[in-house]
């Protein structure tokens, strides 16, 4: 079927026609908002006065954002929280994946298919479950804690250094399967000739893992890594359900993305929420270069 | 012939009057009738006070539909927030929860009352003062009208305070004696006496505030955390924590409720609406175990408390509607009482006091008729006016409390630490 | 050595409990969901099956038009689903097998929005829903979400590594049209990418509840979160209905989950490996 001459595009003009549709939502579902927030940035503005009520104020809210404690307190939370549930997510996702690689052959799908679960599990239903089971004298984990470790019932929710850890495990409860889905899918296109090779060579299980998978899974590696880092640095959903959207006994469990959300929408400061956005984008865009350059290939050929 | 002929032109007659009839019903307009639609945003359980509203308000417009848009209530805030921030789709009443009126008043998207031709004036005497006084913005303007209140109250179990020798009067002379009935229960049956010492913070600190003064804040944005209320409060609260009368749980989490079912709080500091909860379902086998008495040392407070508005913003046709539409809820009062009686609302209608009801006995209160002594209660409750940082400030409270209890912080700093930290959000 | 033989059993056997630990709050919604809910807020909480569940269905469909939710949900994920597929491959195809202008720019500065927190978008997204008369409409869900930069991110990713240039050029040669090409070749070879792009925009569509609650105005119109939340009061949630409520939207997730389940192992391979 020969499309008419005119109709047909040429090499050069085919990049900019398949990206139109792309670039028309988003040009204004996306530019619109982030025109929006940047001039909201340099504005004093509650919200229920209405738009004329916005009065121009230059830099102070980001002066106030720099000097205000609890942002450098939420800035704290999030990096601990990121790399707290992060980096176990990622450490326990690789030897699992490889593991159910070699191991399950019938069983695969449904193995992978209780670790995915958490995934598509909804806030609600997790909210309601993970109070329930973090109860102080009652809860699952206390109980099962209790048996294994003894010792007295911790109080997940109530004292602010227990908060954090409960939301490190719920985050790398409900990721972790998601990462093993994308190891799993990068192990299956490493050639077996790789690992005969390297058995009859002599090397044992351990050094293959070390020398043949992970270097193989680095890019993949990469993949998953940048959006656990965006996708830590920009945490909200599990502390906001678990701490019932205020952030937890001395705000131990406040993100910064959840003190934005309560600056904006509970203390009425939309000028300074703006500011603390751009604020944290700009830290996500440093740190996600520095992610980008870690996982550079040295030499060409990776 | 003739017949034929006849019944040709009766066969043209008759189209030509069809076609005549459905000209002039097609093309006649409506009556003038017309179906109008007032929308009422609302939250659980206000949609339902207003949903049963509608059959009296079809009886009065029977041509005015009414739609009632629910959300969850911090969804429905969020939703009200935007909504007047654009003021785009508005809706014609919205309903606020008293720690938001405040705010929203302040931000002078919502109609004054006062004003021609609502006059709100004229019929301000028939509601309870504090809570026509809750709504009214620095300017003097009054942004909506209340349709319930939460009168504050002490549930205490009887039978535990039986078991540890302590008397309803001991509870309630002063806080001091009710922190020491705390020892006694304690002591005696090894209950606790609240479930938490933030509870008793939060109705300390509303105790003697000047006029002038708002909670956090006086009118000034000045600071005061640092008066004696806090310090008092605070104190108090710390002896509370060292004598361990306070169960450390929070309210609506799972060791709350277990404690209500097994006896293990003997008091609770709330709104007499949670009465009806506990009979319905947070603990129905507890029932003729409780009493509820007025706060300790002669201190009055709200809990909760629904109000209606109009948004500036809204359809100017539809404002003189919504607003008797606001008067059918607020002022008659039928339907107070009948959502006193299904949701548990108290009425904010004086008019509704007089009714029998109230003095009617409350089985799971041990057939106390509690109502009475609730109505006095909205007379005397004071209306605390509004920061808009006051959300900030409780947090920050909350939080230098908690150092106080569990860390041992100093009083005096922990209090001057929050003092700064408000002091730089103040003017914002 | 010893290790070695050691390892097996105890590796299945820990990876069996992480599997139970993974689906125990799954395990226990589902119970919950058939629970009234004093039961619910006892303690312990209940561990096996109860009987309220059609007590709770009956409530759920009498508190919110839940089947019509439901359906909500549905044509608002599918739709977005669809538009994401074809509008994200386009896009990838675009940035991966083609030089232009700006390319890198442009990625880039795509890749950047994805940082910034969705809620601080509501207020100006309301007001181009307003100005686009898009409020309360479903459209106002589906399309926005079909510019997703992760969408493209994982396309180009792709794109990149499966497609081979010769290939195309080969069919150029053959005098295939560039819509043609991209139709014909290299979506087919896109296949797995693209279950899985469509799981996840599925999910994360189904689960949204923040774009529901700036546009739609009626309850007739939202979709399963926002009705679900909105069963939610201060004091008096019906939580075993809500509970009920949730393990019913769950299920079309696991559905599609189990029927793309090899798509998705296969599909996010080709991306990353270089």
């Amino acid at each position: 079927m020969k499309l008419p001459a005119f109709l047909r595009l040429s090499p050069e003009i085919t990049p900019y026609v398949l990206l139109s549709p792309f670039a028309i939502l988003f040009f204004v579902f996306g530019m619109f908002p982030l025109v929006f927030s940047l001039y909201l940035a340099f504005q004093s503005w509650e919200p229920t006065s209405g738009l004329s009520a916005m009065q121009f104020v230059g830099f102070d809210n980001f002066v106030f954002s720099l000097q205000d404690e609890w942002f450098w307190k939420s800035l704290k939370n999030t990096a601990w929280l990121a790399v707290a549930s992060g980096v176990p997510q990622h450490l326990v996702a690789i030897p699992l994946a490889v593991f159910i690689h070699t191991s399950f052959k019938r069983l695969r799908n449904g193995v992978v298919g209780a670790y995915f679960l958490p995934y598509i599990t909804s806030t609600v239903a997790i909210a309601i479950m993970f109070s329930s089971l973090f109860s102080t004298d009652y809860g699952v984990v206390n109980t099962a804690l209790h048996a294994l470790f003894g010792g007295e019932n911790i109080d997940w929710l109530g004292q602010p250094e227990n908060i954090k850890p409960a939301i490190a495990m719920i985050v790398f409860w409900r990721y972790l399967g998601f990462n093993v889905v994308l190891y799993l899918a990068a192990l299956q296109t490493i050639p077996k000739d790789l690992y005969e090779a390297a058995t009859m060579d002599g090397a044992g299980r351990l050094q293959q893992f070390f020398y043949i998978t992970l270097p193989s899974l680095k890019p993949m590696i990469y993949f998953g890594v940048t959006l656990s880092v965006i996708g830590g640095l920009q945490l909200f959903e599990e502390p906001f359900i678990l701490t019932g959207g205020r952030g937890g006994s001395d705000q131990s469990g406040m993100t910064t993305a959840i003190y934005l959300y309560r600056m904006a929408f509970d203390f009425n400061d939309f000028g300074a929420a703006s500011a603390m956005s751009w604020l944290l984008f700009f830290l996500v865009v440093i740190l996600t270069y520095l992610t980008n350059q870690a996982f550079k290939p040295r030499n060409a050929g990776g | 012939m003739g017949q034929q002929q006849q019944v040709r032109v009766s066969g043209r007659a008759l189209w030509r009057v069809r076609l005549l009839v459905w000209g002039i019903v097609g093309l006649a307009p409506f009556p003038a009738a017309a179906q109008q639609q007032l929308t009422v945003a609302a939250y659980p359980a206000v949609d339902k006070i207003v949903e049963a509203a509608i059959p009296a308000w079809k009886k009065l417009h029977p041509h005015v539909a009414i739609k009632v848009v629910s959300r969850q209530f911090a969804d429905h805030h969020t939703a009200m927030t935007t909504a007047l921030s654009t003021r785009f789709y508005l809706p014609d009443v919205m309903a606020l929860e008293v720690g938001y009126v405040g705010r929203f008043a302040q931000g002078g998207g919502l109609e004054d009352l006062v004003k021609p031709p609502y006059n709100i004036r004229s019929v301000q005497a028939q509601f309870v003062p504090y809570a026509l006084a809750q709504a009214t913005a620095r300017t003097g303007a009054i942004v909506a009208v209340p349709t319930d209140i939460g009168p504050g109250t002490l549930l205490v179990r009887t039978d535990v305070l039986a078991k540890a020798g302590v008397s309803e009067a001991e509870l309630t002379k002063s806080w001091e004696s009710y922190v020491a009935a705390g020892v006694k229960i304690k002591q005696g049956t090894g209950a606790y006496l609240m479930a938490h010492a933030r509870d008793m913070k939060n109705i300390l600190i509303r105790t003697g505030i000047q006029p002038g003064e708002g909670l956090y804040f006086d009118k000034d944005s000045k600071v005061l955390v640092t008066s004696p209320r806090f310090v008092r409060a605070f104190e108090l609260a710390r002896e509370v924590r060292r004598n361990k009368l306070d169960a450390r749980v929070s309210e609506w989490s799972n060791e709350w409720s277990e404690g209500f079912k097994r006896g293990t709080l003997a008091t609770q500091l709330t709104g007499a609406w949670l009465a009806g909860h506990l009979n319905n379902w947070l603990a129905p086998g507890t029932a003729g175990k409780w009493r509820a008495l007025q706060l300790p040392e002669g201190a009055f407070a709200a809990y909760g408390g629904t109000f209606l508005a109009i948004p500036r913003g809204a359809p100017a046709a539809n404002k003189p509607l919504a607003w008797e539409f606001i008067k059918l809820l607020t002022l008659d009062r039928e339907l107070q009482l009948q959502a006193f009686k299904s949701q548990d609302a108290f009425p904010a209608l004086l008019s509704s006091y007089d009714d029998p009801f109230f003095e009617q006995p409350i089985a799971f209160l041990g057939g106390q008729a509690a109502r009475v002594q609730w109505r006095e209660a909205t007379q005397r409750i004071v209306a605390v006016s509004v920061h808009k940082q006051d959300a900030f400030a409780g947090e920050v409270i909350d939080t230098e409390l908690d150092k106080v209890l569990d860390q041992g912080k100093d009083i005096p700093t922990a209090l001057a630490d929050a003092a700064r930290l408000l002091a730089k959000r103040a003017n914002r | 050595m010893n290790s070695n033989r050691l390892a097996p059993w105890a590796a299945y056997v820990i990876v069996g409990v992480g599997a139970l630990i993974m689906l125990a709050p799954f395990y226990f919604m589902f119970v919950f969901a058939t629970q009234s809910r004093t039961e619910i807020f006892s303690l312990p909480p209940p561990m096996w099956f109860g009987d309220d569940f059609f007590n709770n269905l009956k409530i759920l469909t009498e508190r919110i038009p839940f089947w019509r939710n439901l359906g909500w949900s549905l044509y608002v994920a599918v739709a977005n689903t669809a538009l994401t597929l074809l509008f994200c491959s386009m896009g990838g195809y675009a940035f991966g097998c083609f030089d232009f202008r700006y390319k890198n720019a442009l990625f880039a500065f795509v890749m950047a929005t994805m940082l910034l927190p969705s809620f601080m978008n509501m207020i100006p997204t309301f007001m181009i829903m307003d100005a686009l008369g898009w409020i309360d409409q479903p459209r106002a869900l589906y399309i926005p979400g079909a510019a997703s930069a992760f969408g493209i991110f994982l396309m180009r990713q792709f794109v990149t590594t499966s497609i081979p240039k010769d290939l195309i050029e080969a069919a150029r040669m053959d005098g295939c049209s560039e819509l043609g090409i991209y139709w014909r070749i290299v979506l087919p070879l896109l296949k797995p990418a693209l279950g899985t792009l469509g799981l996840i925009t599925f999910i994360a569509s189904w689960n949204n509840f923040i774009g529901p609650l700036i546009v739609m105005r009626s309850p007739e119109n939202y979709t399963l979160p926002l009705a679900l939340r909105s069963l939610q009061s201060p004091v008096d949630t019906e939580w075993g209905a809500l509970m009920t409520g949730s393990a019913i939207a769950t299920i079309p997730l696991v559905v599609l989950f189990m029927l793309s389940s090899r798509q998705l192992i296969s599909g996010l391979t080709a991306g990353a490996v270089k």
